[in-house]
């Protein structure tokens, strides 16, 4: 096998056929009633559910397996399981996604979405009536953003996303929002992903992604991002940082990544990256002024960071401070391509770098030396549907009334609040069923 | 992607459709140029808001020859132009009925088209697209110097192989002063539009701009003085055909993307679009991480999408290393010289059909916007 720890960026791809076969089950636009609608003691599914729910209003599903694909598009609705681990909606590995938020104000909570062919979770501006449209036309166009503007405040907490073919939950053009406590599992693509949005005011906190290609992703989600907290452990690549042309706003600029855990990112249960990216903790593929502190990078035999361009587009200005590494490959390492040199990525302490002289103190400006990273075999994939599940995950109690619609924006926590984490951080939501 | 809904079957697909998307565009005031499809062997006007041989005839003629030049003397440029192009108006656009000792059959469909080169686009104005000289891409230090970035290409195209070099030499007469630097006589095979079987063995020419609005975006220059020109590319590239068909069938198709006719490996048809994002069900792309279709694929580099009618060439064993000297006169138009740059960037890292390809020339150029007995060829660089 070929190891080229290159990291080429993917998206997703969202086939118009899946949108038809949709298109069939939720083209009414008209808007219900009903302040609780309980699944299945008031509707039989979640879709009828949401047809009827009111604005602000909640849809209850109790315990049991839901085959269906359901699409969020009236405002300030939440979707809320009975029991995280056993409100499960299935796409059968045949069915493109679970639940696609495309109104303001959703929350989604307590539920598991498995085995869907694209993803479990998603919340996007970028659609039409009928669902989520190709967003980046059919890669020969230039996305408009203009035409499309974000979807806004969002909350996903608490939800189980396994198996799914692309990613597990996911937030795509989507502003002002959190992904906190929940848990992805086999993606073949990340999963977690973030991805096209300027000012985001994105919160990720409190995650656990294994057993996937990429654990957690961001492409072209810039400034106020902050990835606080989280395990990105045993994944082929812990988490990345990437500038994109397929996509609207690059370069990806100044997320704070702050007290993850990013270790032993060599797992053969899960599905291969496609570009045969293994044994990586954090790559930062064109991306810049990224604020990386007090993370735990260790075990991640071919690298724990790895910095490359994207196209012209140099990784620079990354400032690693505070962080642990350990027991990796090569701590820092720079493969990028001398068209794109890295320049001013600087680090404190003195990780293990390739080439040798790599850093220079922080804050840096100085263009940096690149080497090739020596490659390690990489095991095939595993297919995606064939992943371990996860163990059962922490549910969030009895449902005790509507809550107040979501507010305009996020409040971020004090980074000063995430020491670097302990080796075992949430190792009680992590293993296999 | 379903087949149904790619944009080729959307352009390719419903007839009505395409008659309505073609009288609609005939009026568009942004519309630089009709690329109905021309039968074979049919005479083209040399005049108009373009130059024949980029985007008409729609299916490029089976002949080329590509000549390019060193101009001595960029003072004179102006008027040298201005006389090429009265030759190509007076060979290609005479009544018929006059004698024509050049061409004793007539034109037929034989196009020309002339491009400078950056240097006299330097001189003229260092901001004119193409005034800056590509930069070097990995192994084009091994071209010789007089077959870089030359200041002035002549294309001819014909179904009729004969017609090529008596046509350039008797335009050449127009232009005493010009450097021959070097020309290569290419062949294509048969084929349909802009597609055609390469020296590979594949169907090439698949993914291009068609029609009106996808030549208008991604290949012409439609504002302002430039309107009606276009950047191309030129690339001799040797191929190591040996070392590519000793791969097994799957391994090539590998290399491409692509089936040899035309299917990506993907899904779909001849015609359909790459899927970059299909993968297996333990996430490995259907289209290789290397294969060529996904290295060039444009989303990568945000690019225009380059009109490609490239010509294969053979001229035996290279007298030194006996090596083949053989293989495919890459030839590319879009609206600007980044679309190529930063593909064959791309390439250069990421593509696996690189490994196959040797460059031994290698130019961009200015094709000049159109021009007619009112409008000397190149006027419009010099107002
Ligand atoms: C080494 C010689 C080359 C060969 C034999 C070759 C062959 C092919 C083939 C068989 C295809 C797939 C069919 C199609 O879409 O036409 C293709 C696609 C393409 N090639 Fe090449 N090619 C070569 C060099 C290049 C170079 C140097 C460039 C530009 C830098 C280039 C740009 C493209 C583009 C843009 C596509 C379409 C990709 C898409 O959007 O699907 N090719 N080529």
């Amino acid at each position: 096998m070929r190891p080229r720890p290159r990291l080429i960026p993917t998206t997703l791809a969202v086939v118009l056929g899946a949108v038809a076969a949709l298109s069939a089950g939720a083209c009414s636009s008209s808007q219900g009633s009903q302040e609780l609608v309980r699944v299945p003691a008031d509707a039989a599914t979640i879709t009828d559910a949401v047809e009827r729910v009111a604005p602000g209003g909640t849809v209850l599903v109790a315990a049991g397996t839901y085959p269906e694909q359901v699409l969020l598009s009236t405002t300030d609705v939440t979707i809320r399981g009975e029991d995280r681990n056993a409100t499960v909606i299935t796409g059968e590995g045949k069915r493109p996604y679970g639940i696609v938020a495309t109104a303001d104000g959703a929350r989604i909570e307590n539920l598991t979405v498995r085995e869907t062919t694209f993803y479990g979770v998603l919340v996007t501006g970028l659609h039409d009536e009928n669902g989520p449209s190709a967003h980046n036309g059919d890669g020969y166009t230039r996305l408009d953003p203009d035409k499309f503007p974000p979807v806004r405040r969002f909350s996903i907490d608490h939800v189980t996303a396994a198996n799914n073919g692309l990613y597990g939950i996911y937030a795509f053009d989507a502003h002002d929002g959190v992904i906190q406590d929940s848990y992805a599992s086999g993606s073949a693509d990340s999963g977690f992903y973030v991805g096209q949005c300027r000012q985001c005011g994105i919160l990720v906190t409190g995650n656990v992604a294994e057993r996937n290609a990429v654990g957690f992703e961001n492409a072209n989600a810039s400034d106020s991002v902050m990835i606080a907290g989280n395990r990105f452990s045993g994944n082929r690549v812990g988490m990345t940082l990437i500038s994109n042309y397929q996509e609207a706003f690059t370069p990806q600029r100044a997320n704070t990544v702050v007290g993850n855990l990013l270790a032993d990112n060599a797992e053969p249960d899960s599905p291969a990256q496609a570009s045969g990216s293994f044994g990586l903790g954090l790559g930062i593929s064109g991306g810049i002024e990224n604020a990386l502190t007090r993370n735990r990078i260790s075990g991640n035999p071919v690298a724990g960071v790895q910095l490359a361009n994207t196209e012209d587009l140099a990784a620079a200005s990354n400032a690693f401070t505070g962080n642990a590494f350990e027991g990796n490959g090569v701590d820092l390492a720079n493969t990028s391509a001398t068209r794109a040199p890295a320049a001013g990525n600087c680090a404190d302490g003195t990780p293990t770098t390739s080439p040798a002289d790599l850093l220079a103190p922080c804050p840096g400006t100085a263009a940096q030396p690149a080497a090739p990273l020596e490659g390690t075999s990489v095991p095939r994939g595993t297919s995606f549907l064939r992943v371990a599940s996860p163990v059962a995950q922490p549910d969030m109690g009895a449902w005790t009334g509507q809550a107040a619609p979501l507010p305009a924006r996020v409040t971020m926590p004090d980074p000063a609040g995430f020491p670097v984490p302990p080796a075992d951080f949430l190792a009680a939501m992590s293993g296999t069923a | 992607m379903s087949p149904e809904l790619s944009r080729r079957s959307l352009l390719l697909g419903g007839g009505a459709l395409v008659a309505g998307a073609t009288l609609a565009a005939a009026g568009a005031a942004a519309a630089i140029d009709q690329a109905t499809p021309e039968p074979t062997g049919r005479r083209l006007s040399a005049a108009g808001r373009t130059q024949a041989g980029v985007a008409r005839p729609a299916t490029p003629q089976r002949n080329a020859l590509h000549a390019v030049f060193a101009v001595p003397d960029t003072s004179r440029l102006q008027r040298d132009l201005a006389a090429l192009g009265s030759a190509i108006l007076a060979l290609l656009d005479g009544p018929s009925q006059t004698p024509n000792p050049t061409l004793p059959d007539g034109p037929g469909d034989l196009t020309v088209h002339v491009g400078l080169g950056p240097r006299p686009l330097r001189a003229i104005d260092p901001s004119l697209p193409g005034a800056t000289p590509m930069p070097s891409f990995a192994r084009d230090d091994a071209i010789a110097a007089d077959r870089r970035d030359g200041d002035l290409l002549v294309a001819l195209a014909s179904s009729d192989a004969g017609a090529l070099r008596p046509a350039l030499d008797h335009l050449l007469q127009a232009v005493p002063t010009l450097v021959p630097l070097w020309a290569e006589h290419g062949f294509r095979a048969a084929g349909e539009g802009t597609v055609a079987r390469n020296p590979l063995g594949y169907l090439d020419g698949i993914i291009v701009p068609e029609g009106q609005d996808e030549l208008d975006e991604n290949v012409w220059i439609t504002s302002g003085p430039l309107a009606g020109a276009t950047v191309c590319v030129l690339r001799r590239l040797r191929l190591d055909r040996r070392a590519f068909t000793a791969l097994d069938v799957p391994a090539r198709d590998g290399v491409i993307g692509r089936h040899a006719d035309g299917r990506p490996l993907s899904g779909g048809g001849p015609r359909t679009q790459v899927d970059l994002q299909a993968k297996t069900p333990e996430g490995e792309y259907l289209v290789p991480a290397r294969a060529h279709a996904r290295a060039a694929h444009p989303s990568f580099t945000g690019s225009a999408l380059m009109l490609r009618r490239g010509y294969a060439f053979d001229r035996g064993p290279d007298p030194t290393s006996g090596v083949d000297d053989a293989g495919l006169l890459f030839v590319c138009f879009a609206r600007d010289l980044d679309a190529f740059v930063r593909t064959q960037l791309r390439l250069d890292e990421v593509d696996d059909l690189m490994t196959y390809a040797t460059a031994t020339a290698s130019g961009s150029f200015l094709v000049l916007p159109g021009f007619s007995r009112t409008r000397p060829l190149g006027s419009p660089l010099f107002t």
